[in-house]
């Protein structure tokens, strides 16, 4: 098992009466070579959640196990951060050096590998995520999906088994966000990593094997995106939406045009109205 | 009076190796009571142009006519930009990033303050500015702005903005990096202040389906230079340069192309998803001798039934972090069921009023 | 969005620019130290005739270079005018109540301006023609010693390179906080200075939130991509000096070993001609004699 939480509770400020918890008793289990989508508002707790993943944050109570490790584990700490890609929401606050290979490389140093392997992985990394031509580059004038691929790459270069994009998308414009997508959806399939994406946008979870809906810090929905978008109304209820197209199937529904249920992409609702008219 | 740019060009960095050349012959005219869209890749020009429009970025080449203002490359007349900069009200992308007071209150009367107003003056104009983006006066003027949701902190940014009474409002990115809900919550207001605030209003946006919302035209800015400047129902008939442009097109633009594609023409006039459903329904009636009223579609993303909440109800919404008193955690249980309760009668009182 | 030149790094490909940077560091370090030694004007010449042979070579227009002058106008003039009003010694040309002018006053003067613009050409040099990256490497590389002595060598460099990073950026942050606090009327530069200071206070104060945000990001992504993992770092890049860079490096040695000496050695073996009293050394004895024999 890539995943496993058990019981597990977080609170900020523990210790006074502004005690929030962020999580509440949450168990959850996430199989190697999953695409897991996970989607919730803003404050539901999902940001708290990826931080638990890779012990940048400790359960209150309950435990958290990548591999089999339990973040808890002091002496484990490096194994799971090796195992756990963790790619951030701004991209500009990742990079830590001027110069994209340097930057690539950072991870693999600190792990004291050697120089023909760092070389071997920088060159991996850059390519998977399509940045090769750009590996003397600085990444001070690239546009936000350009970082934000590279910022996937560097933690490539660790060769982790599980990337959290933690909400990484969210500042970037429509096709920024349709290239990391991409990247996370070509990982997934030919490297067999296990994707774990954090994000606000439910049309982002369209391609996944399995959409978890967080609501305040709870589980609201753990099924596939197709069996989730059909209780439209229960998200909408807690300030979600479906996708674009699901919802104009809805809306046609309403006034009395079955167009069908389950709809996600659109082709499938250009078949649809195409049959109809 | 309407805006007017003329031969508008700018280069960065001339005559060094980080020479970019940003506008290049700009000439448009922005009228009165436009809602104009703007859009273009990043590095369009777009950015450079619109800090030209409140003088943040002085001419190279070319003049643009602003109200009574005219911007040209020369140093003299000298115009008051201070002036100038309250008629054309300014909103940056992720505008929250610039409040720096301690309450809410403070950072919302900088702009009317460094106007020079009487302090009767400024302090209606903020209680007018930080109700008109939906915040509730009272709870949250002595607030600091960095204890408020994301979507709250955007709105103060913005009514720090309108408090100013500008004649114009340009907003850059308005939505960017928010989440679905606070998306739309901020497209609502900006609809609202066209019509209770500035008559004008130009929204850059990356989202199309964003800007067919509520533009009435749209710019495209392509390699520094405007390549198309049309009534936006009119625009997506280059549904193929934009895309060549790497541009997005509206999604039921879209489906309309696609069903073209496929022998079913609905029109080529479709932008919104309601336009689609009525063209939709139009011919479904056609076909099947139905009477389906093509008023009657709705494409609801969201149940905004509750759209103008009191404070409390809105954090309630907003999932805001309260701190919890210790007094406060005995009473809550009984509190909670009363909520709804509570909800119905100050609905009831609104529609009385 | 303004363009900010990276660090200040200048991009063009020269024989300069590919020089070892390490190298480079010592280079400049040397012609530091040699421009604190010399005192005669023939040498301030000949040191400025090697740095604009040298930026000539470097493609770096002489006009950038100059510029980094600018940076410290007020200091070098400030430092030349307490040398001409405070130096007491030499023939007095002026005297008035208050002050007197010494022609050794001026003379100093003189030499310390040209001191500090040698040294300021000189790291611009080495700044315009590395990349900051390079810098922090190179230094790292020769502050390895300092481990020794428990110096975190490593840490230091990263935070070196983690700042060199986020300039440009926090660059660009103050310029659009500036923008958009000049769309709500703000007056950021006029009246006194107490004014400017409170003037500016919109400006710092969301600079300071944005900074701490960005060290704040930047400490979870330092931590999730392994920091401090494993006690043996490793590098991508490895320093490999070329036969070059040894001969750019011993060739530049000796002759600034040689300016130096100069004041020291050959300065003392010959009878100089009188120059009121003027610092003059062997060098320009010899280029006296020179000129003495092509005249005759």
């Amino acid at each position: 098992m890539a995943v496993e939480l058990d019981h597990v509770t977080y609170s900020y400020n523990v210790n006074d009466a502004y005690r929030v918890d962020a999580i509440k008793d949450l168990s959850l289990h996430i199989e190697e070579g999953t695409f897991v989508a996970l989607v919730g508002h803003n404050g539901s707790g999902k940001s708290t959640l990826a931080k638990l993943l890779n012990g940048l944050l400790l359960p209150t109570s309950g435990e958290v196990k990548i591999f089999g490790n339990s973040t808890l584990d002091v002496d484990k700490i490096y194994d799971i951060r090796k195992s756990v890609g963790m790619v951030f929401q701004n991209p500009d606050n990742q990079m830590i050096a001027s110069i994209v290979e340097d930057d690539i490389a950072f991870g693999p140093e600190n792990l004291g590998i050697e120089r023909s392997e760092i070389e071997r992985r920088v060159e991996w990394a850059l390519s998977k995520v399509g940045m090769l031509d750009y590996r003397k580059n600085t990444p001070f004038k690239m546009s936000g999906g350009q970082k934000q691929r590279l910022a996937i790459a560097g933690v490539l270069a660790i060769l982790p088994k599980i990337l959290v994009l933690d909400e990484s998308t969210a500042m970037l414009d429509p096709k920024g966000r349709s290239e990391v997508l991409k990247v996370a959806h070509e990982l997934n399939k030919q490297d067999g990593i296990t994707v774990i994406h954090i994000t606000h946008f439910m049309e982002e979870a369209l391609n996944a094997d399995r959409l978890i809906v967080l609501d305040n810090g709870k589980i609201a929905f753990d099924d596939t995106p197709e069996e989730v978008f059909k209780r439209y109304d229960e998200l909408k209820a807690i300030k979600l939406t479906v996708p674009w197209e699901t919802q104009l199937a809805i809306s046609l529904k309403k006034v009395g045009i079955d167009v069908g249920e389950g709809i996600v992409k659109d082709e499938e609702l250009t078949d649809r109205i195409c049959q109809l008219l | 009076m309407p805006i007017i740019v003329k031969n508008l060009s700018f280069t960065y960095s001339a005559n060094t190796p980080y020479e970019r050349k940003a506008l290049y012959n700009i000439n448009l005219q922005i009228n009165e009571g436009d809602f104009l869209g703007i859009i273009g890749h990043t590095g369009s020009g777009k950015s450079t142009f619109i800090q030209h429009l409140n003088g943040l970025i002085k001419p190279q080449e070319g003049e643009i006519q602003l109200f009574d203002f005219k911007l040209t490359s020369q140093k003299r007349p000298k115009v008051n930009l201070r002036a100038l900069r309250s008629q054309v009200g300014m909103v940056f992308q992720y505008p929250e990033y610039q409040l720096f007071a301690d309450t809410v209150e403070k950072d919302v009367a900088f702009g009317p303050k460094n106007l020079g107003l009487s302090a009767e003056e400024v302090s209606s104009r903020v209680r007018q500015a930080i109700e008109m983006v939906g915040l509730d006066y009272e709870a949250v003027k002595d607030r600091a702005p960095f204890e408020l949701s994301g979507g709250q902190k955007r709105r103060v940014a913005i009514a720090g903005i309108i408090a100013m009474r500008p004649k114009m409002l340009i907003l850059d990115e308005p939505t960017a990096g928010l989440d679905p809900f606070g998306k739309e919550q901020i497209l609502n207001l900006i609809k609202y202040l066209k019509t209770h605030c500035s008559p004008t209003i130009v929204v850059i946006s990356h989202d199309i389906d964003e800007i067919t919302r509520f533009a009435n035209r749209i710019v495209v800015f392509n390699d520094s230079r405007i390549v198309y400047d049309e009534p936006m129902q009119q625009l997506f008939k280059h549904s193929i340069q934009l895309q060549n442009m790497g541009l997005d097109i509206p999604r039921a633009v879209k489906i309309a192309n696609a069903l073209r594609d496929r022998g079913v023409d609905l029109g080529d006039e479709i932008v919104t998803a309601e336009d689609l459903m009525a063209a939709i329904v139009e011919r479904y009636n056609q076909k099947h001798g139905t009477q389906i009223d093509k008023d009657s579609c709705v494409f609801d993303m969201y149940d905004f039934s509750q759209k103008w909440l009191t404070s409390e109800e809105r954090a309630e919404l907003e999932g805001i972090e309260r701190p919890i008193k210790e007094e406060d955690k005995h009473t809550k249980k009984s509190k909670s069921k009363s909520i709804d309760e509570d909800k119905k009668q100050k609905r009831s009182k609104r529609g009385k009023e | 969005m303004r363009d900010i030149s990276f660090g200040q790094y200048y991009p063009v490909n020269s024989v300069i620019h590919n020089i070892d940077a390490r190298i480079k560091i010592l280079v400049t370090l040397l012609f530091m130290v040699t421009v604190f030694f010399i005192v005669s004007y023939t040498a301030f010449a000949f040191m400025f005739f090697l740095l604009t042979v040298s930026i000539l070579i470097s493609q770096v227009p002489y006009k950038t270079v100059l510029k980094s002058i600018k940076g410290i106008l007020v200091l070098l003039i400030f430092t030349a005018l307490l040398n001409i009003f405070f130096t007491s010694s030499g023939n007095a040309l002026i005297t008035t109540k208050l002050l007197v002018i010494t022609d050794q006053g001026i003379n100093f003067a003189i030499k310390m301006a040209l001191r500090f613009t040698l040294l300021v050409l000189g790291s611009s040099l080495l700044t315009l023609t590395t990349t900051p990256t390079e810098l922090t490497d190179a230094l790292e590389y020769l502050l390895k010693p300092l481990k020794l002595i428990k110096i975190p060598v490593h840490d230091l460099a990263i935070i070196m390179s983690i700042a060199l990073r986020f300039i440009p950026g926090l660059v660009e942050e103050t310029d659009k906080i500036m923008m958009a606090q000049k769309a709500r009327g703000a007056n950021l530069d006029s009246g006194n200075l107490f004014k400017k200071i409170k003037a500016m206070l919109p400006v710092l104060i969301p600079l300071f939130v944005s900074a701490f945000r960005r060290a704040d990001e930047l400490a979870d992504a330092l931590d999730a991509r392994c920091y401090n993992a494993s006690p043996t770092r490793t590098k991508l890049k490895v320093f490999k000096v070329k036969a070059g860079d040894i001969f750019v490096f011993v060739g530049f040695a000796i002759v600034m070993t040689a300016i130096m000496l100069d004041k020291y050695y050959v300065g003392s073996f010959v009878t100089a001609p009188d120059l009121n009293g003027f610092d003059v050394s062997g060098l320009d004895i010899f280029i006296y004699n020179i000129l003495y024999r092509v005249g005759r």
